[in-house]
């Protein structure tokens, strides 16, 4: 399932064992979410999926659940 | 490398409290299930151990996690768990204060760095530049890289960072221009900071427009940067390293190297997915620059050097030279043979009869390695660690000069269990992987090549049939008169400078202050008529060690103060020390100075020669004067009070430049023209 997926690349990424990723998640609400973090985060989700994201989906975003929905969108995995 | 299971948890530092932790024994016991753990095993346990509060247990499972296949983010994770951990565990060997400096996005990079340079044994802080800011933070004198005042500045620069055309008219031009450009940076770092440089040389690119017409034609891009790398290599001399990007890149192929999306991204000049590699190779390299790398390749032999077990097929049912396999060992044994030449020492670690193992060496025809080239060979029934131990000691080296191959596993994990401070290289089931596994370890690495590295494994095993002979002796001045020695001062020149700097580099047992000088510091320093350089070689009847002593000492005041004064591990418990600081006095004596005063700068390293100068008669003086410093003690000794050596040895000078492999013992006695005494 891509969110259990999903939230292991966030615990990985972040290494923080104890993080629950949901939809609505932002940015702003995960300590070290920078822009650094945040080009290794998708470096790891085209990885792990398998799927090359869209340069210009990545600055639209939003959430959590946004990523999450392109990637079932790309992968076909839900 | 790595240590696994119950016990060795048990005995980590700190580790009380952790093994009953049910989330590490769980962990653990799967750790345990398989010789190499993978990288989600070790960035797991390095996480675990760090909520269970146990930092030594998380930098060791981080440290593990670099010598598996790991990718970045777990390469990241375990980054921020050494960052977080490591100041609550025992120091490293070395610390160093490193700046990155890059045209493109160097952030992860320099994220990593300090997770591979702890595994190459040394602590760094880091400083990243400005992004782009290269060279104008190298330019500017007031620029944040001079203030964080950095032992080590990586330029981390790439391909396009080389102003070079598509094509050039005039090529030679063309490449003058672009090393000009760069050694010019490394000439003003070095002057206004005194950094040792790390540079990455240039990976090619992987698309060429002229296709294969590129190595005709002198002026194609391509062309013009591999030149320029090898123009580099040529300048880069003492205190230059370069990183062989161009190979690190063929190595995993140079378009998966670099990754047009990453750059155009977010200019990653090297795709995320080698990053890791990048520092892993960057702090092996920083590691040698530090004295740091490992010394001694350790041999197991039964299907290691050979395919099949002497003591049950005989000599001549082992396969070594013709046949398939027999072709793959001897190749393993050639390598280990070139890897011997650059200057790494061999040591044989084998459970065979030592009379049957010997007799492979010196009658099997298909044997690449010779008795000669191994410089302790232990084959008895001892278990390995045991065997380990001994030659460390047989070899004066320090268990974490060792590195350990074998192809048994079970060998293998005794040696990570009960010795981890040694490396261990886990050979594949196939022996045509073995040159492979071998060559991918990266902590070989030196500064250079000099005449003694090709030497060393002759003066290594000298040094482990001394072993046997001081046993014979019946006291040990017996033993060292017994040993014939002759101590040689020799002058600081053209020939004795790489090995000077080379010895300042590395040395870290026998070391008072520390003080890493590279060649071109050392050349200056020894230029001003106020400083003395003495430099000594010591022979005896078993062998020339070469130039094995440095002193630096600088006339200030009344006194002749000691800069740096150190020796090579291989010939201390010689009363060569002794002998030096005769040299000293006489020195004083001989520039009109009243004293010698010398300093102690402890490391974990040295504490050897905490005891040195006092045992030598110095008087302790009062109070650190650096505040920075405040374990550094200062020591004084008149010159007139007198002072008497053991004189277990003759100590000599020569006036003449000393050739670098100059055989002091095979000169004719004393009274040479070239030599004379030197008065005590």
């Amino acid at each position: 399932m891509v969110q259990d997926r999903l939230q292991q690349i966030f615990r990985e990424i972040f290494a923080d064992d104890d993080l629950l990723v949901t939809d609505a998640m932002t940015a702003a609400d995960v300590p070290g979410w920078d822009s650094l973090a945040h080009i290794n985060l998708i470096y790891a989700v085209e990885r792990e999926f398998s799927i090359q994201i869209a340069d210009d989906r990545l600055a639209s975003f939003a959430t959590v659940g946004d990523m999450r929905e392109h990637i079932e969108e790309l992968s076909g995995v839900h | 490398m790595t240590e696994r299971g119950d016990t060795a948890v048990a005995q980590g530092p700190g580790a009380a409290g952790s093994a009953s932790d049910p989330r590490i024994a769980e962990l653990m016991a799967r750790a345990a299930a398989t010789e190499l753990p993978t990288a989600r095993m070790c960035r797991d346990l390095a996480v675990a151990h760090e909520r269970a509060g146990d930092a030594a247990g998380a930098v060791r499972w981080a440290l593990a996690l670099t010598d598996t296949d790991a990718d970045l983010p777990a390469w990241s994770a375990v980054a921020g768990v050494l960052r977080r951990c490591v100041a609550r565990t025992a120091p490293l060997g070395r610390t160093a204060q490193v700046a990155v400096l890059g045209s493109s996005t160097t952030s992860q990079f320099t994220a990593l760095l300090p997770l591979a340079a702890a595994r190459a044994g040394v602590a760094i802080e880091t400083y990243e530049c400005g992004y782009g800011q290269y060279r104008q933070e190298i330019l500017d004198p007031d620029s944040g890289l001079y203030r964080f005042d950095p032992e080590v500045v990586v330029l981390a620069v790439h391909a396009g960072d080389a102003l070079l055309p598509t094509l050039a008219d005039d090529p030679d031009a063309a490449v003058a221009g672009e090393v000009l450009r760069w050694t010019s940076l490394w000439d003003t770092l070095r002057e206004r900071c005194g950094a040792r440089i790390i540079q990455h040389a240039f990976a090619l690119p992987g698309e060429s427009t002229l296709g294969h017409l590129t190595l005709r034609t002198a002026g194609a891009r391509a062309t013009l940067l591999a030149r320029v790398n090898a123009e580099l290599g040529r300048a880069a001399g003492d205190g230059v390293a370069l990183v062989d990007c161009d190979r690190l890149a063929a190595e995993v192929g140079r378009r998966s190297w670099f990754d047009p999306r990453y750059w155009h991204r977010a200019k990653q000049a090297v795709s995320l997915a080698h990053v890791p590699l990048l520092a892993r190779h960057t702090a092996a390299v920083l590691g040698a620059q530090l004295g740091a790398s490992r010394k001694c390749l350790v041999l197991d032999l039964d299907n290691t050097l050979w395919g099949g077990v002497l003591g049950e097929e005989g000599l001549a049912g082992i396969a070594l030279g013709d046949g398939a396999v027999g072709e793959a060992f001897a190749a393993f044994q050639e390598y280990a043979l070139a890897l011997r030449e650059r200057g790494v020492v061999l040591a044989v670690c084998s459970k065979n009869n030592d009379a049957d193992a010997r007799e492979a060496f010196e009658r099997h025809p298909g044997m690449r390695l010779r008795l000669d080239d191994i410089a302790m060979f232990s084959a008895s029934w001892d278990d390995k660690p045991t065997q380990l131990r001994r030659i460390a000691a047989a070899l004066g080296l320090g268990l974490d000069a060792l590195v350990f191959v074998d192809d048994n596993p079970a060998e293998r994990e005794a040696v990570r269990q009960l010795v981890p401070e040694v490396d261990v290289i886990a050979l594949p089931a196939d022996p045509h992987g073995y040159v492979r596994a071998l060559a991918a370890y990266p902590f070989f690495e030196t500064t250079a090549v000099t005449a003694e590295d090709a030497a060393r494994t002759e003066a290594y095993r000298a040094r482990a049939q001394l072993a046997a002979a001081e046993a014979a002796a019946s006291s040990l001045e017996e033993f060292h008169r017994g040993l014939d020695m002759t101590a040689t001062v020799v002058p600081l020149d053209e020939l004795t400078l790489p090995r000077v700097a080379q010895l300042i580099g590395k040395t870290n047992q026998f070391n008072l202050t520390g003080r890493r000088r590279g060649a071109e510091e050392i050349a200056r320093l020894a230029a001003d008529p106020a400083t003395t350089v003495l430099c000594v070689r010591l022979a005896d009847r078993f062998a020339d060690h070469g130039l094995v002593a440095v002193v630096i000492a600088v006339a200030d005041g009344g006194a002749l103060a000691v800069d740096t004064w150190l020796m090579s591990c291989r010939v201390i418990g010689r009363t060569l020390e002794d002998e030096v600081a005769g040299l000293l006095m006489a020195e004083a004596r001989r520039r009109g100075l009243a004293r010698v005063i010398g300093e102690y700068w402890p490391s974990p390293k040295n504490a050897l020669v905490a005891g040195l100068y006092e045992r030598l008669g110095y008087q302790r003086l009062d109070g650190p004067d650096d505040p920075s410093a405040p374990d550094v003690t200062r020591w004084a000794r008149a010159v007139d009070e007198p002072y008497r050596p053991p004189g277990l040895m003759r100590v000599v000078s020569t006036s003449a430049p000393a050739r670098p492999t100059a055989t002091v013992i095979a000169q004719p006695r004393p009274r040479d023209r070239r030599m004379e005494e030197v008065p005590r």
